[in-house]
C-alpha cells in the first residue's frame, strides 16, 4: 500500500521526468524493433511502417501507461479543474447567476442549519450527557409541575434505574452592598448536582455532602460572568462575602465559563441553605420553582427509568392523597428539557430551507442543461478525439463542483449576515441565541452541501451531455445546435418540480400567516397599551413581618399614582403573559367534595385595589377591590368568568363563598366571600386555553412579590426612572427588574410564531422567485427555439394573439402540473405544521386556492414576457433567424 | 506467418514475470523472450506490454533500473523484487492446478 502510494505520488510530483522516461522507453523499444526488422532484410522505410502498425497509437499507449501508474486519477483532475475554472470564466453571465442562485440555497441552509446545531444537536457541556434525564411531577390539571422537596428525596431513595439524582430550586435573590441593588437570578442545588454534570469550579470548591442538610453555613457559588462584572475576576474573591437577601453568603467558588444550565444562573447555593427554617422544605403538597436532574444508570434504558418512576410515584400517591392524588412523574432527556417548544418550528424552518436549495439547485440544473446545448458540439468533437464519456462526465461535474464550492463560499458569507438576523429575532436570554455561530460543525455542514448540491444539479446534465450522438451533432455544422427532444422534456419536469415545492413552501408561510393573524386577534383579557410592568421581591429580614410588606405595597402605591403622566397604578402577583403563577386548590361552598386530586385548582392574583383598573380587565359583575377589603375587613374575592360559569351555572356567584384549601370538618374554614366576576385573562400564552382565575386583596393575603402595574397617559417607558427613583426613596437596596411594557409581553409571547413566519416568507419569497425564473427561463429558451416556426405561423396568417396563446400554453401546462403535484405533497406534509397553527386547519381551503392562484399567477406572468418579445419580432426577421 | 494465440487475461502478468525470473531484461527483451520460449506463438502487444509492466512496478512486483543494452543504448531494465518472486511463485502454483483441471475436463469430454 505503502510503495503504492509512493509510486503514484512521484508519478504525480515528478509528472514530467516520468514522461521523458516512458519516452526514451518506447523509443528504445521502437529502435530496437526496427534494427531487428533491418537484420530481417527489410528496408528502413519498410521496417519503420511495419512497427508503427504494430505498435498501434503512441499516443494511446503512453496514457494506458500513465492509467497503469496512477498518475492519470489526480492529474486529470487537476487539468480538469484549471479547464473548468476557464470554462466558467468565459461565460461571467452564466457563472454569476448559477452562482448567486446557489448562495442563496446555501447560505439560507447554513444559517438554519447553524440553529438546529445551536438548538437541537450541539452536544450539552456535560459529561455523557445523553444519560442526563430531567423529571418533573405531573397533574392532569396542569401538566408539567415542579417537584415537591419530600418527593424528590423519595424518589432519590427509592429509584434504582438513575445512578445519582439532584434537585434544582430556581430562585432569584436581591444582591445589595453594591452602588445600585439589583435581582440576580440563581438555584439551589443537591450538592451532587455540579459533580454528577461533570462540571468542576473554576476557581474554589464544589459544595460537599454535608451541606444538604438545614441548617449549613451560607456558601455560593458564582457564575463567571457574576464575578468577572462583579469581582473583576479577582481570585481573592473566594472567602470573600456577598450579599444576598440582606444575609451574608461566603464565596467558596467561581463556575467555569462555558456553565449552562437551563435558566439563567448567577449564583448556586446548596440545597440545605435553602432548607433552613423553610416549611416548604418539609411540605409535600409545596411543589415551588423546581425541576430534578437524574443520570441514569449504565445499562438502564429510558424508558426502563420512565416505568420505575412510575410506578414509584403511583406509590408516592397512595401513600400521601393529600399532597399526591393524581400526580405522576413525567422524564425527558436533558436535550429536550433544552430545546423547549423550539424544536417542531426549527424543524420547519429547516425543511423549508432545504426546499429552497432544491429550487435552486433545479433552476442551476437547468441553466447547466441550457449551456450543454451550446457545448453539445465542442463535447461531440472531444469524443470523436478519443475522449471517454467517464472523462467528459467527469469534467462536466468538476465544473459544478467549482460551481457548486463558489456559491458555497458566497452563501457562507449570506450565513454570517443571516446569523445576525436571526440571533437578533430570537430572545435574547435563550441558549440558542448565545450558541449561534458559523462553527466547525456548520462549516463541515455547509461543505457537505456544496458536494451534495454539486451531484444533484451536475449529474444529470453530465450525464446528458455525455449521451450526445455525435454524428448528428457533428453533422448540424453550421446550424444552431438545439436541446434534444429528451433534454426539452427532462427541463420542464425540473421546472415543475420546482413550482410543486415552491407552491409547498408558500402554502406552508400562507397558513402561519393566517395562523399568526388569528393569534394576535385573541383577546388577551386586558388592555396592555400603555402600561408599563416591573418586578419587586421584597426578600431581606426586614419584611419578614406582614405588616412591613404592607407598609412598603402602600407607600409604592402612594407615591407612584401622583408622579406625572400616571393614570392608575396597582400591584398584582401573577400578571398575565409573564410566565410567573401561583396555583392552589379551593373549594367552593356548597360543592360536592371531590377526591383530593380534583379540586378546582386557578391561578390566584394577589392584588392591590386598581388592578383591574390598571390593567385593564373587563368587570362582568359586583364590584372591583378596594381600600376597605383591609385585614380586618370580611374577607372577600373575585372570581373569572370561567370559574363562574362552570361552578354557579350561569347563577349570579355574587355573595357565595370559596375558600383556599380542600374542605375538611376538623379545621375551621376560611370562607371568602365573591364580590365580583372579571373577564378570563390570558395567563400561559395567547394560543392557550383560560384557566379558572381567583382574585384577593393583598391586605388580606400578604405577598412579598409582586408587579408594579403602571397605566401612563404618554409613553410608559418614560415613567421608568421616576419609578426607580421612587423605589430608591422607600428602600435604597430594593431592586426593581424585569422592567417591560404589557404590549412588550404580549409581543413577546407570540416571538416564537412571529419569527418562524418571518423565515418562512423569506424562504417561500425566494422560492417563489427562484420558480418564477425557472419558467422563465424554459419559456424563453423554447420559444427562442421556436423563432423561425413561429414566423412561419405568422408569415401563414396567425396572429399575434394565437402565438401568443400557444406559447403560455405551453407554460400553463407545466405550472398547472406543478400546482397539482404541490397540492397534494401540501395536503400530506401540513399535517407536519399541525401543531404550530393555531385556529387554522392544516388544509384551510382558502389558503389553499389564494397561494395556488399566486403561484400561477407568477407562472403564467414569466411566460407572458418571452411570448410578448417573440409575437413583436417582425416575421421577416424570424424566418430569416436560422 | 505462424498462427498467433491471444492472451488469456491475467497471463500477460504471469508471462513477464516468468521472464524476469531468468534475469534483468528491457521491454523489448521481455517480449523477444516470450516470442522465442513459445516458439513464437505467443505475441505481446507492445500496446498492452507496457502498461503491463509499468502496472507490476507500481504494485512492486519488479523494479526498474536504466542500463546499457548490448548495443550500447540507454535502456529501461526491469528485475523481479522479492515480492514479486513470491507472487510468481503463488501465481505459478493456481496455473498449474488451473491449466491441470481445465485440461482433465476437456480430455473427459
Amino acid at each position: 500500500m505503502l510503495t503504492d502510494l509512493l509510486f503514484r505520488l512521484r508519478a504525480l510530483f515528478r509528472a514530467k521526468a516520468v514522461d521523458r522516461e516512458l519516452d526514451e522507453e518506447l523509443r528504445f523499444h521502437l529502435e530496437r524493433q526496427i534494427l531487428k526488422y533491418l537484420d530481417s532484410g527489410l528496408t528502413r522505410d519498410q521496417a519503420e511502417r511495419r512497427v508503427r502498425m504494430e505498435f498501434g497509437g503512441l499516443a494511446q499507449v503512453k496514457e494506458e501507461c500513465r492509467d497503469a501508474r496512477g498518475i492519470n486519477l489526480l492529474e486529470t483532475f487537476l487539468r480538469d479543474l484549471c479547464y473548468g475554472l476557464r470554462t466558467l470564466r468565459q461565460s461571467p453571465g452564466f457563472t454569476s447567476v448559477a452562482m448567486v442562485t446557489l448562495a442563496l440555497g446555501i447560505g439560507a441552509t447554513t444559517a438554519i442549519f447553524s440553529v438546529v446545531y445551536a438548538v437541537l444537536l450541539r452536544p450539552l457541556p456535560y459529561k455523557d450527557p445523553g444519560a442526563l434525564v430531567v423529571l418533573n411531577e405531573t397533574t392532569p390539571k396542569v401538566g408539567l409541575v415542579s417537584v415537591s422537596y419530600p418527593n424528590f428525596l423519595d424518589w432519590r431513595a427509592q429509584s434504582h434505574a438513575f445512578t445519582q439524582m439532584a434537585i434544582v430550586h430556581n430562585d432569584e435573590f436581591n444582591l445589595a452592598g453594591i452602588d445600585q441593588p439589583e435581582d440576580v437570578s440563581g438555584c439551589a442545588v443537591s450538592p451532587n448536582f455540579l459533580a454528577m454534570l461533570g462540571v468542576r469550579p473554576l476557581l474554589g470548591r464544589d459544595f460537599d455532602a454535608s451541606e444538604e442538610k438545614p441548617g449549613t453555613r451560607p456558601v455560593v457559588l458564582l457564575s463567571y460572568h457574576l464575578w468577572q462584572s462583579h469581582f473583576g475576576g479577582d481570585h481573592n474573591a473566594i472567602g470573600r462575602s456577598i450579599t444576598l437577601n440582606g444575609r451574608a453568603f461566603t464565596i467558596i467558588g467561581v463556575l467555569p465559563a462555558h456553565y449552562v444550565s437551563m435558566e439563567k444562573t448567577d449564583v448556586i447555593e446548596p440545597i440545605g441553605v435553602w432548607a433552613t427554617n423553610n416549611p416548604e422544605a418539609s411540605d409535600r403538597g409545596e411543589r415551588g420553582d423546581t425541576v430534578v436532574i437524574g443520570r441514569l444508570a449504565a445499562g438502564t434504558t429510558f424508558s426502563q427509568a420512565r416505568a420505575e418512576m412510575q410506578s414509584i410515584a403511583a406509590r408516592l400517591a397512595q401513600t400521601y392523597p393529600a399532597a399526591n392524588d393524581q400526580f405522576g412523574v413525567a422524564l425527558q432527556p436533558i436535550r429536550d428539557a433544552f430545546a423547549g417548544n423550539l424544536r417542531p418550528a426549527i424543524l420547519v424552518l429547516f425543511g423549508a430551507v432545504v426546499i429552497v436549495l432544491l429550487i435552486a439547485c433545479g433552476n442551476v440544473a437547468n441553466l447547466f442543461l441550457m449551456r450543454s446545448t451550446s457545448r453539445a458540439k465542442e463535447i461531440a468533437v472531444r469524443l470523436t478525439m478519443g475522449a471517454g464519456r467517464g472523462r467528459i462526465v467527469s469534467q462536466m461535474l468538476v465544473e459544478s463542483f467549482l460551481l457548486a464550492f463558489s456559491g458555497g463560499v458566497l452563501g457562507l458569507a449570506l450565513a454570517a449576515g443571516g446569523i445576525q438576523g436571526i440571533v437578533r429575532l430570537i430572545p435574547s436570554d435563550t441558549q440558542a441565541a448565545s450558541n449561534l455561530s458559523l462553527n466547525g460543525v456548520v462549516l463541515l455542514f455547509a461543505a457537505g452541501l456544496v458536494i451534495l448540491s454539486a451531484f444533484v444539479f451536475g449529474l444529470s446534465p453530465a450525464l446528458h451531455s455525455a449521451k450526445a450522438d455525435v454524428q448528428s451533432e457533428l453533422k448540424e455544422s453550421g446550424r444552431s445546435v438545439t436541446l434534444t427532444r429528451d433534454q426539452n422534456r427532462w427541463r420542464g419536469i425540473l421546472v415543475m418540480a420546482e413550482i410543486s415545492l415552491a407552491l409547498v413552501l408558500l402554502i406552508g408561510a400562507g397558513l402561519m400567516m393566517k395562523s399568526l393573524y388569528r393569534l394576535v386577534a385573541v383577546d388577551p383579557g386586558f388592555q396592555p397599551d400603555h402600561v408599563l410592568t416591573m418586578e419587586l421581591g421584597l426578600r431581606t429580614a426586614q419584611y419578614e413581618k406582614p405588616a412591613a410588606i404592607l407598609n412598603f405595597w402602600q407607600q409604592v402605591l402612594e407615591r407612584v399614582r401622583p408622579l406625572p403622566g400616571v393614570e392608575a397604578a396597582a400591584l398584582g402577583s401573577g400578571v398575565p403573559l409573564a410566565d410567573e403563577h401561583s396555583r392552589t386548590d379551593i373549594t367552593i361552598e356548597g360543592m360536592a367534595l371531590p377526591k383530593p386530586g380534583s379540586f378546582p385548582h386557578p391561578d390566584v392574583h394577589i392584588v392591590s385595589p386598581g388592578y383591574v383598573r390598571t390593567l385593564g380587565v373587563p368587570l362582568l359583575r359586583g364590584r372591583a377591590f378596594m381600600d376597605a377589603d383591609n385585614e380586618s375587613a370580611p374577607l372577600v374575592a373575585i372570581i373569572n368568568a370561567m370559574l363562574a360559569e362552570r361552578f354557579f351555572h350561569g347563577q349570579n356567584p355574587i355573595g357565595r363563598r370559596i375558600m383556599f384549601g380542600r374542605f375538611s370538618a376538623n379545621v375551621a374554614p376560611k370562607w371568602r366571600t365573591i364580590v365580583g366576576v372579571a373577564a378570563d385573562t390570558k395567563m400561559y400564552g395567547l394560543s392557550n386555553p383560560a384557566r379558572f382565575e381567583v382574585y384577593v386583596p393583598v391586605r388580606q393575603s400578604v405577598a412579598s412579590h409582586m408587579n408594579l402595574l403602571v397605566k401612563s397617559r404618554n409613553d410608559p417607558a418614560a415613567l421608568t426612572s421616576a419609578i426607580r427613583i421612587v423605589i430608591a426613596s422607600i428602600d435604597k437596596d430594593q431592586p426593581v427588574y424585569g422592567i417591560t411594557t404589557m404590549s412588550q409581553l404580549e409581543r413577546d409571547s407570540v416571538s416564537t410564531q412571529r419569527t418562524t413566519l418571518i423565515l418562512l416568507a423569506l424562504f417561500s419569497t425566494l422560492a417563489l422567485l427562484l420558480a418564477a425564473i425557472g419558467v422563465y427561463g424554459v419559456i424563453s429558451y423554447s420559444v427562442a427555439q421556436r423563432t423561425h416556426e413561429i414566423g412561419i405561423r405568422m408569415a401563414l396568417g396567425a396572429g399575434s394573439r394565437e402565438v401568443l396563446r400557444m406559447v403560455i400554453a405551453q407554460g400553463a401546462r407545466i405550472a398547472a402540473a406543478g400546482i397539482l403535484i404541490g397540492m397534494v405533497a401540501s395536503l400530506g406534509l401540513m399535517r407536519l405544521l399541525a401543531n404550530q397553527l393555531f385556529s387554522v386547519s392544516a388544509t384551510d381551503p382558502p389558503t389553499f386556492t389564494v397561494v395556488a392562484a399566486v403561484l400561477a399567477f407568477t407562472a403564467l406572468l414569466a411566460c407572458y414576457i418571452p411570448a410578448r418579445r417573440t409575437v413583436r419580432v417582425d416575421p421577416m426577421i424570424a424566418l430569416r433567424h436560422e | 506467418m505462424k498462427e498467433n494465440i491471444d492472451l488469456p487475461q491475467g497471463t500477460l502478468d504471469l508471462l513477464i514475470l516468468r521472464t524476469l525470473a531468468l534475469g534483468p531484461q528491457h521491454g523489448w527483451g521481455i517480449s523477444e523472450r516470450v516470442q522465442q520460449i513459445s516458439s513464437d506463438v505467443l505475441r505481446i502487444q507492445q500496446g498492452s506490454l507496457y502498461p503491463a509492466v509499468h502496472r507490476l512496478e507500481r504494485r512492486g512486483w519488479i523494479k526498474a533500473h536504466w542500463g546499457t543494452s548490448q548495443n550500447n543504448r540507454r535502456a529501461k531494465y526491469y528485475e523481479l523484487t522479492k515480492k514479486g518472486h513470491k507472487h510468481l511463485e503463488a501465481e505459478q502454483d493456481i496455473w498449474k492446478k488451473l491449466t491441470a483441471a481445465v485440461a482433465q475436463v476437456l480430455g473427459t469430454a
